[in-house]
């Protein structure tokens, strides 16, 4: 039995292996120039801790919270429509939509993006391009696929006797809606909004094209440091302080969201 | 009868495997993927290959990616000859990943400009600048100068690379009485660029898109890709800037440490060197040649990036030091990510 581990212990190995390399990169000085690196350091921890990175660690962590509240406000009606229909014809065609930019691919959909918010399309009343609520459009756009299968799930698991029990009882729809409906599909909640955030804060190619520059995520500045400034250990550096306190994050969200749950 | 049999069996095996060996090994060429390695390998490697017999092969990839391949492979390299950046290439020598060019096997490399012999281990296989192209049907007034780029008129309309903001740097230390190695002079100068500029490109696609749609209309800009929207359509200007030169770029060829078909890079280096080559490139690329008896179409005498004597080297580029540009581009990255592209 315990022979079966074994491949998933091999993959663990593996990642933990280049997750051990990329740790002594980061405490190998840089030095500029050149691609040699130098002697054992803590000068790039130093570096990555200054309030410019910190300040993309905020960015991140901002853009990543107000995408999943975002996405969850977005993907709920959608996803509530998607479970409780009776017309087998709208449940395809609201299938078929939600589907659909899972087979346009990250970068073309960001592309679209960059033509709708760049005032060539539509002319919005305040610019989009290239600024942080572009950025959010585009995160949330990414996400809403995903949010909305997982709120469906938890939807369909929904007995809707409970909720005509509540009306039954003179509970206004609002009342049920609220007590009844919105509690039964907290799973899907959380759990959607776990997933959105965690992928949200390794968000890169949405960032990167419709930031301009201007709005840096981590991966964003990580690229910076590694790809740009041939800066690997630097890279190396806030690519660890990144993951620490992603995983710091994403630990109390879900110790959070379960003591929630467990209410 | 029975032994013959296996003998003619055998015979006939090895003459198959003999048959089906390639006639020689290829010498693998590493490039960046899209126009550059279609350009190189129809203008250089067929007619090398005719001319020689070797085959070629490319290994494509971005210009870090391939750095990196070629760092895990030190010693053992997957590639005999690596194109990429004179900066960039800097940092391949800092890790002891070029070897030395034999000047005895690159005859045609008498007749390039000298600016273009970069180092005993890269050589210019051509060149270009970073000046600033715009878009006339949505810009009204001329831009004839870098200290155009200050004008209130041009708010919110210029667009420039993050990647390397080494052109913009240096220019604006240039315009302060500085030069690269001194660039802090230029900073206050720069800060006051920063609420013209609308948008960061990190790609060249991402700078010729924001220039198509508009939304990025001024750009410091690569002119070779100023050159290819032109084909292309994109009615966009180059401006040879009256007060300061733009930034010369050079792409240079380098043999591998340790590559095993070293004779054949060089033979291909010298190939690539020859006016015959350097002549269609031009065509090609829209890039200056480094051989200076190339001939130039008349449509491109004159224009920026393109330099026909080693008089205009000097005179209509400004071509930064290699080392103190691979050694400050950090320190640049740095500062301009943090007082001009954050908000």
């Amino acid at each position: 039995m315990r022979l079966l581990l074994v491949p998933a212990l091999a993959v663990i190995a593996v990642f933990a292996l280049a997750l051990g390399a990329l740790f002594q990169y980061s405490l190998l000085a840089f030095v500029p120039g050149s691609l040699r690196t130098g002697g054992v350091t803590l000068e790039n921890f130093r570096g990555v801790a200054s309030p410019q990175y910190l300040g993309y660690v905020w960015d991140t962590v901002v853009l990543s919270a107000a995408t999943t509240v975002l996405t969850l406000l977005a993907s709920y009606p959608v996803a509530y429509a998607l479970a409780r229909t009776s017309s087998r014809a709208a449940r395809s065609w609201l299938l078929i939509l939600t589907l659909a930019p899972f087979f346009t691919g990250a970068i073309v959909r960001t592309y679209a993006w960059l033509l709708v918010l760049g005032n060539t399309v539509v002319t919005w009343p305040v610019p989009m391009l290239f600024t942080e609520r572009g950025v959010l459009v585009g995160l949330v756009h990414f996400s809403m696929p995903t949010m909305i299968l997982l709120l469906a799930a938890a939807l369909s698991h929904v007995d809707p006797a409970y909720e005509r029990a509540a009306a039954s009882l003179g509970a206004t729809p609002a009342r049920v809606f609220w007590r009844v409906t919105l509690p039964l599909s907290m799973p899907g909640i959380v759990s959607g909004s776990l997933i959105v955030f965690a992928w949200t804060l390794s968000a890169f190619p949405t960032p990167e094209l419709l930031g301009g520059g201007k709005v840096k995520m981590i991966a964003n500045a990580v690229k910076d440091l590694a790809l740009d400034s041939f800066n690997w250990p630097g890279a190396a550096a806030f690519a660890m302080l990144a993951l620490g306190l992603t995983l710091a994050l994403l630990a109390g969200v879900g110790r959070l969201s379960a003591g929630w749950h467990a209410e | 009868m029975r032994s013959r049999m296996i003998l003619a069996v055998a015979l006939v095996a090895t003459l198959g495997f003999a048959a089906a060996a390639p006639a020689a090994d290829p010498l693998v060429v590493s490039v960046w993927g899209g126009n550059w390695k279609d350009t190189i390998d129809r203008v250089v490697a067929k007619p090398f290959t005719a001319k020689t017999g070797i085959p070629v092969e490319f290994e494509v990839g971005g210009t870090i990616d391939r750095l990196a391949k070629a760092r895990v492979a030190k010693g053992n390299p997957l590639v005999d000859l690596t194109f990429t950046t004179t900066h960039v290439g800097r940092l391949y020598i800092s890790d002891g990943l070029y070897a030395p060019l034999d000047m005895t096997k690159l005859p045609n490399a008498k007749e390039i400009a000298r600016e273009a012999i970069r180092s005993e281990y890269h050589i210019g296989s051509w060149a270009y600048v970073y000046t600033i192209v715009y878009r006339p049907d949505l810009v009204k007034e001329d831009i004839t100068r870098w200290s155009d780029l200050w004008k209130p008129s041009l708010k919110g309309k210029i667009a420039m690379p993050d990647f390397d903001p080494s052109h913009i740097i240096t220019i604006a230390a240039l315009m302060e009485g500085g030069n690269e190695t001194t660039w802090q002079k230029g900073q206050e100068r720069l800060r006051q660029l920063k609420s013209s500029i609308v948008a960061f490109y990190s790609t060249d696609a991402q700078s010729q898109d924001l220039m198509k749609t508009g939304q990025g209309p001024v750009q410091v800009m690569l002119s070779v890709n100023a050159y290819h929207l032109q084909e292309q359509g994109v009615a966009v200007k180059l401006v040879q800037p009256a007060d300061y030169p733009g930034i010369v770029g050079i792409d240079t060829m380098a043999v591998m440490a340790g590559s095993k078909r070293a004779d054949a890079a060089h033979q291909f280096i010298n190939f690539a060197l020859g006016k015959d080559v350097q002549t269609q490139l031009v065509e090609a690329l829209r890039a200056g040649p480094v051989n200076g008896a190339a001939v130039v179409p008349a449509k491109l005498r004159g224009q920026p990036g393109v330099f026909l004597t080693p008089a205009e080297w000097k005179e209509r580029g400004y071509i930064m030091n290699d080392e103190v540009r691979a050694k400050t581009l950090p320190a640049w990255k740095e500062w301009f990510t943090a007082n001009i592209v954050r908000r």
